[in-house]
């Protein structure tokens, strides 16, 4: 056959492309339910950390995430439990970045004074600079963090405000607009959580 | 034909990929300012430049020129999108953090470039090794540039405090110009060696 032929070249496009997508839905097919099952260790351990739970292990993020309750408020999840006889819960949020959604878990005290902990599950900001959301300096900042007046502040950027008092944290350097977008996700979950748990629970 | 010595000496040296052909000059910029996201980078650069030419070679002969680009570009692809769901399955924390780093890949010019300069035209094991010599290529420049943007933007190396503790980071590392400037000396630097070899040969 001409190899460089209309037929040919047809037959050849429709065969090559035929099986490599057969080989990558095989590939796809055959991690699916590992990939689903890494999918759900993630977001369980993320609510856990969020909550201050933290576990390394998929054994200790199971065991762990039986002690957290879910509950449904229409149509919004929130995970709660006991830490210390002190309840905490825990609730995701989206909201925009600068490139595209940012997607986490926040938690907090049951009675709204203070955060507990937040975990980003995906975020498409520039690696390097507002990707750094992620890091473990950016999110501690939020572990046992005075609420004041409702709020937390975003303020200038730094290497991180660990004072749990003053109700505000670091912006990252050289990531402004991913800062600001921490600060209105953090306004508006903790206004959505003052709606829906009241503070007093 | 080449020998495997001479292969990996143009593909490192007196060809290398980014400071003689200019090309991946993108992600050069994009994930120098960390040196662990560079190394995966690379090596799944690497990775995916050795199989693809690897399987391009193989298939040379049967491949229509009218629709050779459109088969080495769906070659790319495959070895790339393979690489994402073993990470996806068997390394979940390293696919996190790469994000879209791994997709990225298929955009990188070098590995349709060796496609068509080399493995169109060479046998497939010389076809491999030309992929992985030029990942090598790739991989000393984006390391050099990494070592001196994540030391000087973050004061570490591989996420490990190497500068003292009064050292005040360089913003501008951390950001994309930086890496032009470097990229611009780098490519000085090995073209002013180079014309001083030739003029001593």
């Amino acid at each position: 056959m001409n190899k460089q032929g209309i037929v040919y070249t047809v037959l050849f496009a429709f065969l090559v492309s035929f099986v490599f997508v057969l080989l990558l839905a095989s590939a796809d097919h055959l991690t699916k339910v590992r990939v689903e099952e890494n999918r759900t260790i993630a977001i369980r351990r993320a609510i856990l950390n969020a909550l201050a739970l933290p576990s390394a292990t998929p054994e200790e993020v199971e065991r762990n995430f039986e002690t957290v309750e879910t509950i449904e408020r229409g149509d919004t999840r929130i995970y709660r439990t006991v830490i210390d006889g002190r309840p905490v819960v825990a609730k995701e949020f989206s909201g925009s970045g600068l490139w595209g959604t940012i997607t986490g878990i926040l938690g907090v005290t049951a009675d709204l004074q203070r955060t507990t902990g937040i975990e980003i599950i995906a975020q498409n900001e520039t690696p390097g600079l507002g990707a750094r959301i992620g890091e473990d300096w950016f999110k501690k900042q939020l572990v046992n963090e005075r609420i004041v007046d409702g709020r937390i502040r975003v303020g200038s950027a730094g290497d991180g405000d660990y004072d749990p008092e003053n109700g505000i944290i670091d912006a990252v350097t050289g990531a402004s607009r991913t800062s600001d977008a921490i600060g209105v996700i953090l306004d508006t979950e903790l206004k959505t959580l003052s709606e829906l748990i009241g503070g007093n629970q | 034909m080449s020998s495997p010595g001479q292969i990996l000496k143009e593909n490192v040296w007196t060809n290398n990929p980014i400071f003689m052909q200019v090309l991946g000059i993108c992600s050069a910029l994009a994930v120098t300012n960390l040196l662990t996201n560079t190394v995966i980078m690379t090596l799944g650069v690497t990775f995916t430049t050795a199989m693809s030419s690897l399987t391009v070679s193989l298939l040379r002969n049967y491949i229509p020129r009218k629709i050779r680009m459109i088969v080495q570009t769906l070659i790319i692809a495959f070895y790339v999108i393979i690489v994402d769901i073993l990470l996806r399955a068997y390394l979940p924390d390293i696919s996190r953090q790469l994000g879209p780093y791994v997709g990225l890949i298929i955009t990188n010019c070098i590995i349709m470039g060796r496609m068509e300069a080399f493995a169109q035209s060479n046998p497939p094991l010389l076809s491999a090794w030309d992929g992985i010599t030029s990942g090598i290529g790739y991989m000393a420049v984006l390391m050099t540039i990494a070592v001196i943007r994540e030391l000087l933007g973050f004061g570490s190396l591989f996420g490990i405090r190497i500068m003292p503790a009064n050292f005040i980071p360089w913003t501008i590392m951390v950001s994309a110009p930086s890496a032009f400037f470097l990229l611009g000396i780098v490519i000085w630097i090995g073209k002013t060696i180079m014309n001083r070899e030739g003029a001593a040969a």
